[in-house]
């Protein structure tokens, strides 16, 4: 029997009211509805790296074990000033052999119009160079504020195709690549 | 799976375990530095009986 694919979704933002967390929320539930997948929430806010350094030197145990486990990974990126969060990219950087040859799909969130667009944008070259593969789909949230309930329930679901397109996407290369990984040999 | 002529050993199950990358890192010590590729190379490899990883610093022929 096929192992159970492990899907972590990582909320890359510390910002008080942040609105990227339903969003986070909805992409685990939407996750944890698929067979044949495990997952979890990572919040950087909760992770205790230092921030008197950088990269591998802050390596925290638990979230480099997340990540050698993990199989593809979402990144819930807002965005802030048209770019993504330094305490994402500082997470981020905390590892390295650990993403290597496995998926990634970046979800957007804004309070304006974009959806994030930009943010990802600038995320995209960094996560290629930590080893990760990225999808070509994205989700946006645009306008997020009024995107989610007061009870964090989503009031449009018209968001939900698109992120059932991005999962189906991002599961297709977690498999192929696991495969990849396992059976494929650097020539 | 190619054979490798001193393939890693899957801590776990025992089994060989699969050379799939190899990646450019940079020390924090310089002086470790490849002087033609300005870092180092690690080499990934994946246990295809369990998933598990590990990585070892490769060993460079000429560039």
């Amino acid at each position: 029997m096929e192992r159970a694919l492990f899907i972590p979704v990582m909320l890359g933002t510390v910002r008080q009211g942040r609105m990227s967390l339903p969003v986070a929320r909805l992409m685990v539930a939407e996750l944890s509805r698929r067979p044949g997948i495990e997952t979890e929430l990572i919040d950087v806010a909760r992770l205790p790296l230092r921030v008197d350094d950088a990269g591998e030197a802050t390596k925290d145990p638990t979230f480099s074990a997340q990540m050698s486990r993990a199989d593809a990974l979402v990144v819930v990126s807002p965005e802030y000033n048209h770019g993504y969060s330094g305490l994402l990219k500082h997470v981020l950087d905390s590892c390295l052999k650990e993403y290597v040859h496995k998926a990634v799909g970046v979800v957007g969130v804004s309070a304006g119009p974009f959806g994030g667009a930009r943010g990802i944008q600038d995320l995209l070259p960094v996560l290629r160079e930590l080893g990760l593969v990225t999808v070509f789909w994205d989700v946006n949230f645009s306008a997020v504020h009024g995107v989610f309930d007061e009870a964090g329930a989503l009031r449009d679901p018209a968001y939900l195709p698109r992120i059932d397109k991005f999962l189906k996407e991002l599961v297709w290369m977690a498999r192929t690549l696991r495969h990849g990984r396992e059976h494929i040999a650097l020539e | 799976m190619a054979s490798e002529a001193k393939p890693m050993i899957c801590p776990e199950c025992g089994v060989a375990m699969n050379h799939h990358a190899e990646k450019l890192v940079y020390p924090s010590d310089a002086t470790a530095a490849d002087a033609e590729l300005g870092g180092v190379v690690e080499e990934l490899h994946t246990c295809p009986e369990c998933g598990a990883s590990a990585s070892r610093r490769a060993v460079l022929g000429s560039l």
